[in-house]
């Protein structure tokens, strides 16, 4: 009798660390094979290179790569060209990103609320947003030249639709009862805007915003590639064209990098600014 | 929009309204002892309220036919009828949700105090489901609800305080609605209508998505809410007992088209307890006739075809 009772005690204290261990494990296996797996593949990449299973010319060694890497990033008239690239490439990203997010959401509000509104616009973006934007590019550059500002025209195009058609669906598919309660309890107008109906759309304008950055970092790179003396694209295509695989690479983690970058500000933002729907 | 006459229809106090012939036959308790036989002031009538809805394919569906009720300043009133009666159609227009109406509809606002003005709304709605703003704290959920009104900063903290502590929630002012529990946000909900100090309290099942036990403590509390806050209540519901414990007065809707066919003085007396009233003998004979009323509806809306539109 008392020691079945001995037994149970024991138990009840195990228990929780038992869970509390499987719980650590898996927090393990999560690190180790989000680790593990990416320098698996590497490590096949770096034999396969050495077996001259594939062609080194295109795909050297990480190993070669990396020394590469190093060796220019070393030197302090190439490390000025990157960061001046690199700057090119961000000021047209942040000023596109700004224009189109910020357009994007108004229009995308505006037509929310208002019916005229939207059966001005609905069919225009609806029709003109499954062009590939790249397509307009040329004609952008007609009516901006050459410059920067038909490269901050495009990013701006790009990240307006993804930011107009999120915010749309946001403010006509939010809890219709929100709408209900600012009408039966006659709220103001600008209140209601404000207070309600932005706030309401919020999860779904963020989604824009989100999809907008990853977008924005697209055309940037694309654009470059097409038309550009400086920039990140320009870098990679360059380096491309005199095969020099190695300053390639340096290109592609930095706009890799840049990519992760904008998904972990893309998370910042929706903690921020939805902290209720995480609930 | 609305024709409102500003406190000039006290002639306007008849308590009986147009009824179908089978609700004559219901004065065998009415006044027995309620202790109401003084005509209240009006707060609200209702005449001649029709609402059609038009189908896809241009059909006229009648949702409300030629409602009329007349509801007294303080009195309780619960609108009871299966689903598909019009009742939520009926709350919606009273609510200001709904403009396609016809008929009249006259507030007895008391406007005649210039100080008064703007600072009460005509009616304030709580909702079936949870309608707190999940971004705003609760006082600032309350405060939004009294946007549309004239008040100085300190009267809006008096009214935050005062009806937060009447839904025993004083200490929740900064607590956001995924805090609390489905009970305290639609207790919220009830505060932030209360604190507009509507001439009319609108409540569309407000307790229908709370579990049983939850249910019975709110009915006791909005017992004790209402007399507190001397409301003027439209309570919608298709709970017959409910209807029972909650109301002065029960108004029982025909299925579509939407019809009053009968009215029911309850007569438990104002300090009525949800206890004191589910165990008065009165109890169970009013409310197996209520639910013959009821049954025969739920039977017609049933044989529609298109019951649900």
């Amino acid at each position: 009798m008392s020691n079945a009772i001995v037994i149970s005690e024991r138990e009840a204290v195990s228990l929780p660390q038992k869970i509390m261990k499987a719980r650590r494990l898996r927090t393990v296996k999560q690190i180790v094979l989000g680790i593990g797996f990416p320098l698996f593949l590497l490590l096949l990449w770096e034999l396969a290179a050495r077996a001259g299973v594939i062609d080194q010319r295109f795909f050297p060694a990480p190993s070669r790569i990396a020394a590469g890497m190093a060796a220019l990033l070393s030197d302090p008239g190439e490390r000025e060209r990157l960061l001046f690239d690199i700057g090119a490439t961000y000021h047209r990203l942040a000023l596109g990103y700004v224009i189109g997010s910020v357009l994007g959401v108004v229009t995308g509000v505006t037509m929310g609320l208002s019916t005229n509104a939207r059966f001005a616009l609905g069919p225009l973006v609806n029709a003109t947003f499954p062009t590939p934007k790249l397509a307009i590019f040329p004609l952008l550059i007609v009516m901006f030249g050459l410059g920067d500002a038909s490269k901050v025209a495009l990013i701006a195009f790009g990240v307006f639709y993804m930011t107009c058609l999120s915010t749309l669906s946001g403010v006509l598919y939010s809890n219709p009862l929100h709408h209900d309660v600012a009408t039966a309890f006659r709220i103001p107008a600008w209140t209601r805007w404000s207070r309600i109906v932005v706030p309401a759309a919020l999860p779904s304008i963020v989604t824009g915003l989100k999809l907008g950055l990853g977008q924005a970092l697209i055309l940037v790179v694309s654009a470059e590639f097409v038309a550009a003396d400086r920039g990140l694209g320009q870098f990679i295509w360059d380096s491309w064209q005199v095969l020099d695989v190695s300053r390639m690479f340096v290109g592609l983690v930095v706009v890799a990098l840049t990519g992760g970058a904008a998904v972990l500000i893309g998370e910042i933002m929706e903690r921020r600014l939805i902290p209720w729907s995480t609930h | 929009m609305l024709p409102l006459r500003n406190g000039l229809d006290r002639t306007a106090t008849h308590r009986s309204v147009p009824v179908s012939r089978t609700a004559a036959i219901s004065t065998r308790i009415d006044r027995s002892f309620s202790g109401m036989a003084s005509p209240r002031p009006t707060a609200l009538e209702v005449e001649r309220l029709r609402r059609v809805f038009l189908t896809r394919n241009g059909g006229v569906v009648d949702a409300l036919s030629g409602v009329s009720v007349t509801v007294g300043q303080g009195e309780i009133v619960a609108v009871l009828g299966p689903s598909g009666c019009g009742k939520s159609s009926l709350l919606r227009i009273l609510a200001g949700l709904d403009a396609d109406f016809s008929g009249d509809i006259r507030w007895n606002l008391d406007d005649s105090d210039p100080r008064s003005a703007n600072r009460r709304l005509r009616s304030a709605t709580v909702f079936q489901s949870d309608s707190t703003f999940p971004w705003m704290s609760v006082a600032n959920n309350m405060r939004i609800g009294m946007a549309g009104l004239t008040l100085d900063a300190a009267e809006v903290q008096r009214r935050i305080e005062r009806y937060l502590s009447l839904v025993g929630l004083d200490r929740f002012h900064n607590a956001y609605p995924h805090e609390l529990s489905g009970g305290m946000r639609q207790r919220v909900a009830i505060a932030r209508a209360l604190a507009t100090e509507p001439l009319l309290l609108l409540m569309d099942e407000p307790l229908a998505a709370l579990d049983a036990q939850t249910r019975l403590v709110m009915q006791e509390e909005l017992l004790r809410i209402w007399r507190e806050a001397h409301s003027t209540v439209v309570y919608v519901t298709h709970d017959i007992g409910e209807a029972l414990v909650l109301a002065d007065r029960v108004v029982v809707m025909s299925a579509r088209p939407g019809r009053i066919k009968a009215i029911r003085d309850v007569p438990f007396g104002a300090n009525r307890s949800v206890m004191q009233v589910r165990s008065a003998p009165e109890f169970g004979a009013l409310e197996s006739e209520l639910w013959g009323l009821v049954a025969e509806e739920v039977g017609q809306s049933l044989a529609k075809p298109n019951g649900e539109a």
